[in-house]
């Protein structure tokens, strides 16, 4: 029934632990980057010329990017979630 | 196939044979048919630990093959024994159970079920390891700083076994030449660091005749009182490890005042005191910290070796008879030395118990092992008896139900327990996305509540100008 360990795959992690530091700058990177896009759309955009699906567009792909990046640093810094 | 009324009486009797298999296993027999020929003991006192070799020669003098034959241990040093081992002829381990013996209740008995039974008149030999803790008293119980310390140790002259013994020799190994006194019962023969008595002819069953050895014994006579042993697994590539160790030294008690000043000047002053000691940790072992509710312990070094990573530890403060200490042992090693999968099921294969140093003898371990959030299944498979606690759940970083927490006890262990567990489960590989699905989450709804802020209108009066662009 149960699996033999002779069958079984020694198992490593989805992503190489050396790529951390690299992803975590890149995500975060462009996190920032679009977090700041929207900050800055929101406070500069007036009633009249604020797009709505163009600031739900730049806040889920700042929010994707942040929340990977910060996924990466914590496994960066040795807080294995 | 069977018709289903003889399908229901095939199960029925199987029942009742597995039944009366069951209740059989735990009582034996002493089988007249077996004589030990020759018995070669080695009883090793240089160390805290009473470690016991012996090399039997069993004899079947019966007409039957002999398939399995009992092992059996004093009384008085049950309640001592660490661990018995058994392993024949050629260094293979052989399966031993506990088992009763009918009127001799004091005693305890394990049975050896041997590899290849022994025909009536041939001979197989067997290497029986017994490890005691605890089997050392000081004597005299406590002393000062400057004094030797002195044990004695209380054992048995002959080999106790169930079965007659033709021929029998014992050597006690002490590694010192200041012994005080010793069971004198001719032939023996005291040499540099040992003691050899023997050979004794023909010792009938179940004979006790005390062997007293009275002896220096500055070895470190150190007790893990606790040890907690955390094993955290991560799918991200990690296992942590972290152990809260409390060691106790339980040599003879500290006598009188401590000085410092004698203890940093004279290096042979404190010669029964602990002042550092080595921990051996898996090759792969990273990340290492030694530290205590204070904070780090500095007088620590850490050599990495070709096959383990070697921590000298040196305590806050020597350990003299009595005193305590208390640290917290931890590193990371990676999850491709321990973890193992097919698909959607795991299997965690780890040490139940580590080295802490050599000789080491731990009263009470606790193992806890912390798996992902949104493990099913779990299975363990534990190579000694071990008390299974209830399972918890463990809340740490990014987390919503919980992460299962699968504890285990044991008391009394030594370095024969350094063994794998096995643990089964399964996890469904996409749950790894919801941690970064939680922080992408909380991000978003963040900035959703700025958007929808951005949208209401705060002012008291209506603006009679709208803004121009």
């Amino acid at each position: 029934m149960s699996l033999e360990i002779e069958s079984m795959v020694r198992y490593a992690s989805p992503i190489n632990p050396a790529v951390f530091p690299h992803l975590t700058m890149l995500l975060l990177g462009i996190g920032i980057f679009f977090t700041a896009w929207f900050f800055v759309y929101e406070v500069t955009s007036t009633k009249i010329s604020r797009d709505l699906f163009k600031e739900l567009l730049l806040s889920l792909v700042a929010a994707l990017f942040s929340g990977f990046g910060i996924l990466f640093l914590l496994l960066w810094v040795g807080i294995y979630v | 196939m069977m018709p289903a009324m003889a399908q229901l009486q095939f199960c029925v009797l199987f029942l009742v044979y597995v039944a009366t298999q069951c209740t059989s296993t735990n009582v034996d027999t002493v089988s007249s048919g077996i004589n030990i020929k020759n018995v070669d003991r080695t009883i090793d006192i240089s160390s805290q630990l009473v470690k016991i070799t012996s090399k039997v020669t069993l004899e079947n003098t019966g007409k039957s093959p002999v398939k399995n034959f009992l092992l059996a241990v004093e009384g008085t040093g049950k309640a001592k024994l660490a661990f018995i081992g058994t392993k024949d002829g050629n260094n293979k381990d052989l399966r031993n159970v506990e088992t009763d013996v009918k009127g001799n209740d004091d005693a305890k008995f394990w049975r050896v079920d041997l590899k290849e039974s022994i025909n009536a008149g041939s001979t197989a030999s067997v290497v029986v390891e017994t490890v005691y803790t605890k089997a050392l008293q000081p004597y005299p119980t406590s002393i000062t700083q400057q004094e030797e310390q002195l044990v004695k140790y209380l054992g048995n002259l002959y080999f106790y076994s169930p079965y007659p013994v033709s021929s029998q020799k014992t050597n006690v190994i002490l590694n010192t030449k200041a012994v005080e006194t010793f069971t004198k019962v001719k032939p023996f023969l005291q040499l540099d660091g040992s003691i050899s008595y023997g050979p004794y002819s023909n010792t009938a069953a179940f004979t006790e005749k005390e062997l007293v050895v009275h002896y220096k014994n500055n070895s470190p006579f150190l007790t893990v009182t606790r040890l907690e042993r955390l094993i955290e697994v991560s799918h991200w590539g990690n296992i942590a490890i972290e152990e809260t160790i409390e060691v106790e030294h339980t040599g003879a008690k500290l006598k009188g005042p401590f000085s410092r000043y004698d203890y940093q000047q004279d290096h042979h002053s404190g010669p029964a005191s602990v002042r550092s000691y080595k921990t051996l940790l898996p090759a792969s072992a990273s990340d290492v910290y030694y530290r205590d509710t204070n904070g780090n312990i500095s007088t620590s070094n850490m050599r990495v070796k070709k096959d383990s990573v070697e921590l000298d530890l040196r305590p806050r403060y020597p350990l003299f008879g009595g005193w305590r200490s208390h640290y917290t042992l931890g590193y990371n090693v990676p999850s491709y030395e321990y973890l193992y999968y097919s698909g959607n099921e795991y299997l965690l294969k780890m040490r139940a118990v580590d080295h802490v140093f050599d000789d080491m003898q731990i009263d009470e371990l606790i193992t806890k092992v912390i798996l992902p959030e949104g493990t099913t299944n779990i299975k363990a498979n534990f190579p000694f008896a071990v008390t299974r606690l209830p399972d918890s759940l463990h809340y740490t970083y990014l987390d919503t139900k919980g992460r299962p927490v699968i504890t285990f006890t044991k008391t009394n262990i030594v370095e024969n327990h350094i063994q794998d567990f096995q643990l089964r489960y399964s996890f469904p590989r996409i749950l790894m996305l919801q941690e970064p699905l939680l922080v992408v989450g909380f991000l978003y709804t963040l900035f959703l509540c700025v958007i929808i802020y951005v949208r209401l209108d705060f002012s008291i009066h209506k603006s009679e100008h709208p803004h121009k662009d």
